[in-house]
């Protein structure tokens, strides 16, 4: 019986244990992929320390849990000393309303105080940004106060009243009663209430995800968006240098703890308060170690990451920046822009470079509709974003786009003629065309049949059951639909919608999953083999994958699309997000950026800089007799969309 | 303190936890009852809720089936920590506590890592010519996510209890003719039942609200009501049906925790905390 | 005198290396009511432990009715105990706290239900059938966990301090109780406890022990009148201990004097111990005295005086109901059938003198007992 027990344990431990090896293993890779180890390498350290996005995240994150947990504490210690005196039905009331954020799912919590703020921020104070770091803070406080008040109770019922009583026999106020006599006495459960609500509040991911707006966000939110991309094995070393600290800090204050309880035997007396006191200093020197460390981890990652030099990369004169610094928030696809990897130009830096008074802050989406719910929801400020063709169409119908000032973007002038006029915004106001490309179907061509590939159909095909992925949103799904069986890819018909997603129901048993950006890994570690998606992607992935290859239907059709840098109408640097779409626009930059992102470019000057290679390539830059058939989304009316919306979430939500 | 102060010390606070706490909800239940193109009173949004009550079941199935095995995987581990020497038990419990201060978000991705058809066990059954045996995306996959990332909540209030039931009862009980299996269900096993109960209602509740381990660990058809919540608030843009949803949502779980809590019976009030 | 039941045979129990236990030999009669008597750390609660099944012996032999029962778990044995702050199972209510083992051994219910009734009358708690043990008052507790053990009718019941927690007077009545359910049940008990007066009310016999080892094993009056060795005779009620030497049989010499005194069987000129209690000391004139003492203090303790009598430097201790005032100069007379002799042991010149008694040295090994465990 005991040896069973401790063969369960140990089995245990390593089920427990076992995922977090891997990701230890996984930041001393050269590969990318997880599950394949190709050899040791120290890099993902350094590309770490270099990497101030990542650090900043990581400081935004230890400031929340600092603020929120030092709050907390305090107002919640102060509370339970109030809640414990008052009356038996107060009582239970307070309590009651303690155990609410206790019980609730996080998923609930973080819903309604979205919600909430949006309610009251936007839409009855007429804030642009009512989810900001202040938000935040109150929702981590919010969280983290009932552990404290949880753990701070029971020690204020275990207390001896009569300590106070003596107390103030002895002339003490009921203030000075409480700091000399009360506070000791409770301290273990202000630690453990403080220690909990620290843990908590810097672990949170689901109720920050939904309560955290776009210029502040924390670690584990943008963690999530990390696991939806291509993860950078950076975060795995990330990950393991978490793991240590934490490991440290465990021992160090277990043995102590150790230390002191040897002491305790001997002298009984105010030992408790003692070791309370101890708990505090670790943590304050855990602390300390973590913001050493961060801090060295900035220096180091100031001084490794090599500024790039302007004037080498624009081809144009820049216009002058502001005289003050401001921030603009840029929200963009995921892998939509250059970021320094793989010897890539980084177009932020270079840009923050040139226009040191402006600030970027970077954020992505892996659909149009995920950016759309973004910026209806309401809540945030963004002041660039990247949206397809009919999504455009949409925001401009619906007043949710700002009229450009050509004045500040003089690299208009490089957009080719085909680009301009276009269905979605026929009077050049509102969009610049940043990438277009088509949509076609990416395959392995080592486990799927030439001979299968015949057109949309197969991604319907049994013989490749689970090993299919499909578009995870409502309009490039549908289409693909609409292709295949010959119907208007625009059409409002209801018949033909609810055929469709008939259709798409049909698809759903043969169907790995729904994916957006993650299609990259699962595609290049032939986890998958058969996926419709964006041909720019296609030649990123192929780069990894050489076995992948590009089919394009022309017989039955397919999307053309134009992704174009618009200015939402919850922007606040407008200017600024302009001289940004300049900057973008600029035939150099935007070459250097093609090459990473693999996307066409709108700007034919551009190509004189591309490689030959990407520049002739048949999929970047298809003939002409090749693109017949293909057309581009436009706005449906709201009420199809909502249609259309609604149907692909019945397909998705039904098992 | 004076009794009015404690009124002044505690109104702060409660006024804290109804703007935060309370009147979210109602605004959670606002957007329930509001048409999502109108702005308009309806009750559609919750008419239309029984298209999703085999996802609600789903969830509850998964997330019971998941406490559950948590309850026969933490106790015996809960079990062995409780009767270690005490500084074994301290680095023990420091074991168990560890995983959950790391990125839940990451180490679900490890599991990713170690079942997809070309991750890492596949890979290794591979080399010895078996396989590929298909893993994740299965319910399987789902429940193992969850058992694995809600485990320690069940072994820390078990351990908690177990560790606090006085070992004279043991050997009362022994003393009084029960052995080995007697002792366990007559004595321990009752004492420990708050635990087992907080342990639970702790696994419970992430598990049938969760979206993440459903996203990365299911397939198209293991969807779960946190997956449907977060896709129409993130992507559908439907936050009235998002919100009806939570509301159901919430209602599940305190009525599923007051069942439990009842089981147990409320001799002491507040359980465990861990 | 009744048959024999349980024997102790060469008991010895080490714990990380340090002796506990060290050779006890002991035999427990049926129907009889003994006590391991000692002070804390002794060993008294270990070999009832090891009685109880709960410890196994590191070596020497158990043997219940002539037969080994070392490695017979505590489930199997008929024996039952009573535990030291009762042990009483919180989730269960006072109806089922005692008919927990008769469920265990699946006893009918209505057997259960006539059982159960009839002990909670023997221990006074009909009425208290559906109390939570946690509403019980810790007499009443004491008296479940007693009707608890009983219940099941075993062959022996161990009591392990089991009037520790209660104070003086619920002592006394229990005491009485225990004796009272003792004679009517005819169970054996083995009593352990550190309070020699409770050993000397209580028991049939007697086992003081000291430092793992057994000391002295009597009927009461024996342990009392005729200590083995001094750390018996001090431990059992109070002494003066003076050193002498055994001339022949019958006549002992200390303090220069020569006493005649009732013990024989000795070395001629063999050095002992001399035990006198101060109850029995006659205080005389100076005059008629064999010894003179002065009067160094005195203590009124309500039935009698403690004097403290210095004697040539020793210091006794006398009980008497007269007063003499400190200073006063007094003769002390000494019958035979009032010297004990006892043979030099380890504990000679550890106890026994006044020198320096004070009234609250008997409450600091009180003290002290009470953290036994």
């Amino acid at each position: 019986m005991k040896r069973a027990n401790r063969l369960i344990t140990i089995l245990i431990f390593i089920f427990l244990y076992i995922p977090m090896a891997v990701l230890i293993v996984a930041s001393f890779n050269t590969g990318k992929d997880i599950a394949h180890f190709e050899s040791f390498t120290w890099n993902r350290y350094i590309e770490l320390f270099q990497d101030d996005g990542l650090l900043n995240l990581l400081a935004n994150s230890l400031i929340v849990a600092v603020l929120s947990t030092s709050i907390a504490t305090v107002f919640g210690t102060v509370a339970a000393v109030g809640i414990h005196n008052l009356k038996p039905r107060m009582r239970k009331i307070a309590m009651t309303l303690t155990n609410i954020p206790m019980t609730n799912p996080d998923i609930v919590t973080g819903v309604s105080l979205s919600l909430l703020f949006v309610f009251v921020g936007t839409r009855m104070l007429g804030q642009r940004d009512s989810l900001t770091f202040w938000t935040l803070l109150i929702a981590h406080i919010t969280f983290s106060l009932p552990y404290v008040v949880l753990n701070v109770m029971p020690k204020l019922h275990q207390m001896d009243n009569s300590l106070v009583d003596a107390a103030m026999d002895l002339g003490c106020t009921p203030m000075q009663s409480f700091f000399k006599v009360t506070i000791h006495e409770i301290m273990p459960g202000i630690v453990t209430g403080a220690i909990m609500a620290f843990t908590m509040s810097l672990d949170d991911f689901v109720i920050s995800y939904f309560v955290s707006g776009l210029d502040f966000t924390t670690l584990p939110v943008e963690i999530y968006s990390y696991t939806k991309k291509p993860i950078q094995p950076k975060v795995y070393a990330m990950f393991t240098l978490m793991f240590l600290l934490i490991f440290l800090l465990m021992v160090i204050s277990n043995l102590l703890q150790l230390g002191g309880e040897q002491r305790k035997t001997r002298s009984r007396g105010a030992a408790s308060e003692r070791s309370a006191g101890r708990i505090v200093k670790i943590a304050v020197a855990g602390a300390a170690a973590l913001a050493i460390v961060v801090g060295c981890a900035i220096f180091i990652g100031n001084n490794g990451a090599e500024p790039p030099v302007v004037s080498e990369y624009t081809m144009t004169e820049l216009p002058a920046g502001p005289e003050e610094s401001v921030t603009i928030n840029v929200y963009n696809w995921g892998q939509y822009i250059a970021d320094g990897s793989d010897d890539s130009l980084d177009i932020i830096a270079a840009f923050e470079e040139a226009y040191p008074n402006i600030k970027v802050n970077y954020s992505t989406y892996d659909s149009n509709e995920i950016m759309y719910s973004k910026l209806a929801n309401g809540g945030i400020t963004v002041d660039v974003i990247i949206p397809s063709d009919y999504m455009i169409a949409r925001l401009i119908s619906e007043n949710m786009l700002l009229e450009l000032n050509f004045d500040n973007i003089p690299n208009y002038q490089y957009i080719d003629e085909t680009f301009r006029n276009t269905s979605f915004d026929p009077e050049n106001k509102y969009s610049v065309p940043y990438t277009w490309g088509t949509v076609g179907i990416i395959y392995n061509s080592k486990y799927v049949d030439e001979a299968d590939v015949t057109g949309w159909e197969l991604l319907w095909n049994e013989k490749y059951t689970d090993k299919i992925l499909m578009f995870g949103n409502s309009r490039d799904a549908f289409g693909i639909t609409q292709y295949m069986l010959g119907y208007d890819v625009n059409t409002t018909d209801e018949g033909e919608l609810t055929e469709c997603a008939q259709y798409l129901m049909e698809q759903k048993p043969v169907l790995q999953q729904y994916v957006m950006d993650e299609i990259f890994g699962i595609m290049q570690n032939e986890e998958a083999w058969i996926a419709p998606y964006y041909a720019g992607d296609y030649l990123t992935m192929a780069e990894e994958n050489p076995a992948l290859s590009f089919y394009l239907p022309e017989h039955q059709g397919f999307n053309l699309f134009i992704d174009s840098i618009c200015i939402p109408s919850c922007a606040k640097e407008k200017e600024a997000a302009e001289l940004f779409i300049n900057f973008l626009c600029d035939p150099k930059i935007s070459a250097a950026n093609m090459e990473w992102v693999c996307y066409s470019t709108p700007i034919s000057e551009a190509k004189q800089f591309l490689d030959p290679e990407v520049a002739e390539s048949e999929i970047s830059y298809p003939a002409a007799e090749k693109l017949i058939k293909a057309s581009s989304y436009a706005f449906l009316n709201p009420e199809t969309t909502r249609t259309v919306e609604a149907m692909f979430m019945e397909v998705r939500n039904s098992r | 303190m004076k009794k009015n102060n404690s009124v002044l010390l505690s109104t702060p606070y409660l006024i804290w936890m109804v703007a935060f706490t309370l009147i979210p909800l109602c605004v959670v239940g606002f957007y329930a009852l509001t048409d999502p193109a109108t702005g308009k009173f309806t009750f559609d949004n919750l008419k239309n809720l029984d298209a999703y009550l085999p996802v609600f079941w789903q969830s509850v199935a998964y997330s019971v089936v998941s406490a559950f095995i948590c309850l026969l995987m933490g106790y015996p581990v809960a079990y062995f920590i409780a009767h270690q020497k005490p500084v074994a038990q301290k680095f023990l419990y420091m074991l168990v506590m560890l995983p959950m201060c790391m990125s839940f978000l990451l180490r679900t991705l490890a599991w990713v890592g170690l079942l997809q058809d070309t991750g890492i066990i596949n890979t290794f059954l591979g080399r010895l010519g078996i396989g590929p045996i298909s893993m994740i995306r299965t319910p399987g996959a789902v429940v193992l996510g969850m058992v694995y990332n809600y485990l320690p909540y069940m072994i820390l209030p078990l351990y908690s209890t177990l560790v606090k039931i006085d070992h004279r009862l043991v050997e009362a009980a022994e003393d009084l003719g029960c052995n080995g299996a007697k002792v366990f269900s007559k004595v321990i096993f009752p004492l420990s039942l708050p635990g087992i109960v907080t342990g639970i209602t702790m696994v419970f509740v992430p598990a049938v609200s969760t979206f993440y381990i459903s996203q990365k660990l299911g397939g198209t058809e293991t969807v779960l009501i946190g997956d449907v919540i977060e896709r129409q608030f993130k992507q559908g843009n439907n936050p009235n049906l998002g919100a009806a949803l939570s509301l159901v949502l919430m209602l599940l779980v305190f009525v599923c925790t007051g069942i439990m809590n009842r089981f147990a019976g409320d001799d002491e009030e507040g359980g465990v905390i861990v | 005198m009744s048959k024999e039941l349980i024997r102790l045979q060469n008991l010895t129990m080490e714990f990380d290396g340090e002796r506990i236990l060290d050779g006890i030999n002991l035999y427990i009669n049926d129907h009889e009511f003994l006590t391991l008597l000692g002070p804390s750390g002794c060993g008294k609660s270990t070999t009832l432990r090891i009685i109880g099944g709960f410890l196994t012996p590191t070596d020497g032999n158990v043997l219940f009715d002539g037969e080994r029962i070392n490695d017979v778990p505590a489930y199997r044995r008929q024996i039952n105990t009573v535990f030291q702050r009762y042990a009483l199972f919180p989730h269960l209510d006072v109806y089922d706290n005692i008919a927990f083992g008769l469920r265990v051994a699946k006893v009918p219910k209505d057997e259960i239900h006539e059982r159960v009734t009839r002990m909670l009358e023997v221990v006074s708690l009909r009425g208290y059938e559906n109390r939570k043990i946690n509403a019980l008052s810790g007499g009443q507790q004491q008296r479940v966990a007693i009707a608890r053990a009983l219940v099941n009718e075993p062959k022996v019941l161990l009591l392990d301090e089991p009037l520790g927690a209660l104070d003086l007077r619920l002592r006394k009545d229990m005491q009485n109780e225990l004796k009272r359910i003792q004679q009517a049940t005819g169970i054996t008990f083995i009593y352990v406890t550190h309070d020699q007066e409770e050993a000397l009310s209580m028991s049939d016999t007697i086992v003081v022990m000291n430092k793992g080892r057994i000391q002295q094993i009597g009927k009461p009056e024996d342990i009392y009148n005729e200590p083995k060795n001094a750390f018996v005779a001090d431990f059992i009620g109070e002494s003066n201990i003076l050193d002498g030497v055994m001339l022949s049989d019958y006549r002992v010499r200390f303090f220069g004097k020569t006493f005649p005194c009732v013990d024989k069987g000795f070395e001629p000129s063999e050095p002992v111990d001399v035990v006198i209690r101060p109850e029995d000391i006659d205080i005389v004139p100076p005059a008629e005295g064999s010894l003179t003492g002065t009067v160094a203090s005195v203590t009124f303790k309500g039935l009698n005086y403690d004097i403290i009598v210095e004697v040539k430097g020793f210091k006794w201790l006398i009980q008497t109901t007269d007063f003499h005032p400190v200073g006063a100069v007094i003769g002390i007379r000494l019958n035979p059938e009032d010297i004990h002799i006892m043979h030099k042991s380890e504990y000679s010149g550890q106890f026994g003198d006044y020198s320096s008694y004070s009234a609250e040295y008997d409450e600091l090994t009180e003290d002290a007992g009470d953290e036994e465990e």
